[in-house]
């Protein structure tokens, strides 16, 4: 299936028959069965497949690190020569960071919180070597934090100092600094935005080519892998469904689910994910008032303005989906929580309805929060867990006084849940941790939708779940404005989902709106700098285009100037939204 | 280690400030909304013992006058708050005219060498049992033998003093049975006190021991479960470290963070806790001395304990609240 010219190595890491099971009171769940693969040395080879699909078990397993009550029962796991199932605890000890190191998925809690960066990279360097000396330690871990762009003072610093691209370069100069045969990174960028994340890919790659290691990248994007591995392995339910150069893949997908994954990925400009045949005429709503009004609303946090003054009007009568796209940090949720009424502006009002939102009675602020709605980004802590996921539909519902009585409560459940495509016989008695993320979003929505409300606010609602439910949940959020008229605010950094189902699209860089119109010119075609920064940043599974190879360092501030000196640009504007730039 | 912000220090004094006047204050009022009129107490603890007393009206307004009682709130308020602030808290009713800070500044150093003593060697034995109960690779047994010894938690210290001084003391007659230190001894920095001391505090520190440590090894436990799952545990298993390093420097180091704040909290409460343990064993502490007050309704003693506690209550949360920002890197970063 391979060219046979690059197999002239021995290979790093040799999967055979792997089967892994985890034995449960319930039964044995066959997480991994008898999966087989070879990694080349200098080799990057991509692990992908949904959440549950045995990749992260695989590399686990490797690593001799499986959770509770998982174990290998069967199949072999060779690390460039050793029997990895053979090793005692300490032999397997030392093999780990010398020989195969394991970069985290979740960077952002993966250093210990009471320790500088330094004396983390030296205790992994004492483990395996013994004490040496401190400068000897101190030039190994300058070194490794050089090797992945970030300033020598670093080291100093505790790990709440970094931002998130930071912590996780730090966690690649960990795994690194011992030069290992093989490095494991576990979806090493799922919590990084797109500019972030290539700079840290970027990184990564470039690392790994210098030392000469395989590299085992876990992840669900198909972009992603597409621009980083040579070798692909797609896995489902446990098993290695295809596996094959990425080009192989790429352009001529043989099992079925691969080309789900393939099609899966939101495309700017490509078919849209929603079927336009189905959409029906939005339901005009009679209002002479606008539904929502920004006049001059800026936002400090002591001397760091968070949101530049922003005015703009948006109409009730067309409901409407506005995309608020930009990178952490930009100024997007800040939008997101003073239009929630969570917090206040510094300067200017924010009308609802032509109602100041600081300034409303007891009354008029229920109906706020009825006609205000949220989805947020985290489906894990929307619930409270000891309440089953009725108690949360059911709740407002009551509190604003919308039931008729427990049928009607009941039938309405039933009713929000259709239409969010969840089955309420299967879901609405059970607990919340026994429902997956993309279920509990969906529920999420259902029980905004149940209060009918004017306005919805959807803050990154769908980076949580996996890449093939992203696509269906959308679509439910876009039934909203279609089915019944509801208008939506949509924060995202994610400017291939903005494309699609977003009327108007404003692009935030530290708290400025720099590029600001219909989403076919301003993602389509941008003039922007810093929306042609986005959307070169997204990395698409098209191997033509060039995801910016070789380069690992994107000045940060050249292109702040760069962004401060170009004057935002306004692309023309849609019926029933006013936007004031300035 | 950097230096400790300006405005984190202003606000945790001020904050010290306000809980000592705020504390001293209802210490004040509280006694006041009794009915019972000390003088009347003193009276009747004279008459008890001299058969009569004649002219007895004279002689209350006397004692009303020496007490201080006669005058006006306000005035009687002003006088306690500023003499609360030198330590001076009057005179005791029960052993007039002993001044209530000589009782005190007599029975603080009973107290507080076997409250710190034994508060120490719970923190230290608790939160280890605690962190040995969630770590995986404790030996069977610990994981066995801890949550058996909790069912001490459950016995009220009273029992446990009582059991202990009836094994130890009167059957097995290793240590002395009650008192702070042997009659027989000169006090006074020799090593004959110094021997007797210990061995009279060691069953009262046990007693209190034995049934405080479960409750830092339930709640390390919970703190331990919680570090367990973190990102940098498994991280720094991955890394190779050795297992007990990480459970010294990346587990315990984090989950102790809540225990150490809750350790100035308990400083407190201890003196109160202690009451009944050194009533027990006579041992001649605050605790005692609060319980005798509380009898003969000796209010300025009284006051003066409870102020005491605050106070020290008061100092170690300031002392922990300094300490903090250099064991959590992460409270300098959000205050500065």
């Amino acid at each position: 299936m391979l060219d046979n010219d690059i197999r002239t190595d021995k290979p790093v890491l040799t999967l055979k028959d792997l089967s892994i099971e985890f034995p449960t009171p319930k039964g044995v769940v066959q997480a991994v069965s008898a999966l087989s693969l070879d990694i080349h040395k200098g080799r990057r080879v991509g692990f992908i497949g949904e959440s549950g699909s045995g990749k992260t078990t695989t590399a686990l397993s490797v690593m001799q690190m499986l959770a509770e009550p998982g174990r290998v029962s069967g199949g072999t796991i060779d690390l460039g020569g050793t029997d990895i199932l053979g090793l005692s605890e300490e032999e397997m000890r030392r093999a780990r960071l010398s020989r195969v190191a394991y970069i985290p998925q979740g960077a952002m809690n993966s250093l210990n919180p009471v320790m500088r960066v330094e004396p983390q990279m030296w205790d992994g360097i004492i483990a395996h070597e013994g004490h040496m000396d401190r400068a000897e330690l101190k030039r190994r871990s300058d070194a490794a934090l050089q090797s992945v762009g970030l300033p020598l003072h670093t080291g100093a610093l505790y790990p709440h100092e970094l931002s998130g691209g930071m912590k996780q370069r730090v966690c690649i100069a960990m795994g690194i600094i011992l030069n290992p045969e093989l490095i494991i990174a576990d979806e090493p960028t799922s919590a990084l935005d797109v500019v972030t994340q290539r700079q840290v890919m970027q990184t990564l790659k470039a690392i790994q080519s210098e030392i000469g290691s395989g590299l085992m990248l876990i992840g669900h994007d198909m972009g992603l892998m597409a621009q980083t591995v040579d070798e692909l392995a797609v896995l489902k339910d446990g098993e290695l469904v295809e596996h094959g150069t990425v080009q192989q893949i790429l352009e001529a997908p043989k099992h079925p689910y691969t080309r789900d994954l393939i099609s899966s990925v939101p495309l700017v400009g490509g078919e849209s994910f929603l079927n336009p045949d189905a959409r029906a005429e939005a339901p005009r709503r009679d209002s002479s008032e606008p539904l929502l009004r920004f006049e001059n609303v800026r936002k400090n946090y002591g001397a760091v303005t968070a949101l530049q003054p922003l005015s703009f009007t948006l109409q009730g009568d067309t409901p409407q989906i506005i995309s608020i796209v930009g990178q952490s940090g930009s100024g997007k949720s800040t939008m997101g929580s003073i239009m929630l009424g969570f917090n206040p502006p510094s300067e200017g009002r924010v009308l609802f309805e032509g109602q100041d939102v600081a300034g409303m009675n007891a009354a008029q602020s229920l109906e706020f929060r009825k006609n205000v709605q949220a989805v947020f980004q985290d489906p894990y802590a929307c619930f409270n867990p000891f309440y089953r996921v009725n108690h949360a539909l059911k709740f407002p519902f009551r509190q604003f006084g919308l039931s008729k009585g427990e049928e009607h409560t009941q039938s309405a459940m039933e009713e929000a849940c259709e239409a969010v495509g969840l089955d309420p016989d299967l879901v609405l008695t059970r607990y919340p941790h026994q429902l997956s993320g993309g279920q509990r979003q969906r529920l999420i929505v259902a029980r905004a939708l149940m209060l009918s409300p004017k306005l919805l606010i959807a803050d990154e609602p769908v980076s949580m779940v996996d890449a093939s439910l992203r696509a269906s949940i959308l679509s439910n959020i876009y039934d909203l404005k279609d089915k019944y008229g509801i208008s939506i605010l949509y924060i995202t950094h994610d400017l291939a989902t903005a494309y699609h189902v977003s009327d108007f699209v404003m692009v935030l860089f530290k708290g400025h709106v720099v590029e600001a119109g219909p989403p076919r010119e301003v993602i389509g075609a941008p003039q922007h700098p810093y929306t042609q920064l986005l959307i070169d940043s997204i990395p698409w599974p098209d191997l033509q285009r060039s995801w910016g190879d070789g380069k690992t360092d994107w000045d940060p501030t050249a292109l702040e100037a760069e962004a401060a000196k170009a004057s935002a640009v306004y692309r023309g504007d849609v019926p029933g939204f006013d936007l004031a730039l300035g | 280690m950097g230096r400790i912000p300006r405005d984190y220090l202003i606000n945790r004094l001020i904050t010290l400030v306000l809980t000592i006047l705020i504390a001293a204050t209802i210490i004040w009022i509280i006694p006041r909304l009794s009915p019972v009129d000390p003088a009347e107490i003193a009276l009747g603890r004279m008459a008890a013992g001299a058969g009569s007393v004649a002219n007895s009206e004279e002689i209350l307004a006397q004692l009303r006058a020496n007490m201080g009682i006669d005058q006006p709130l306000i005035v009687q308020y002003l006088k306690y708050i500023s003499g609360a602030l030198v330590f001076d808290f009057g005179l005791s009713t029960a052993a007039f005219p002993t001044p209530v800070s000589t009782l005190i500044l007599n029975a603080l150093p009973w107290t507080l060498g076997l409250m710190i003593l034994s508060l120490l060697i719970t923190f230290f034995i608790g939160n280890l049992l605690g962190a040995l109960m969630v770590w995986e690779r404790s030996p069977k047994l610990v994981k066995v033998a801890i949550p058996a010894a909790m069912v001490f938690t459950s016995i009220p210290p009273i029992l446990s003093g009582l059991l202990l001084m009836w094994i130890f003391a009167a059957k097995l007659q290793w240590f002395p049975l009650t008192g702070a230190y042997s009659i027989f001894v000169e006090p006074g920095w020799n090593w004959a006190f110094v021997q007797s001391v210990i061995s009279h505090g060691f069953l009262p520190a046990l007693s209190i021991v034995v049934v405080t440590f479960g409750f830092w090894a339930l709640g390390m436990r919970g703190l331990m479960i919680g570090v367990q799952g973190e990102d940098y545990v498994k991280l720094a298993e991955a890394k190779g470290l050795k297992p007990r390093y990480i459970l010294y420097r990346y587990m315990i180091r984090n989950a102790i963070l809540p225990q150490i704040t809750a350790f100035a909290l308990k400083i407190g409460l201890l003196i109160a806790g202690q009451v009944l343990v050194e009533r027990i064993f006579a041992y001649n502490g605050m605790g005692k001395l609060l319980y005798d007050a509380i009898l003969n309704q000796d209010f300025p003693v009284i006051q003066g304990v409870s102020y005491v506690i605050i106070l020290i209550t008061a100092l170690s949360v300031f002392m922990v609240d300094l300490l903090y920002p250099f064991i959590d890197p992460r409270i300098r970063h959000e205050t500065a």
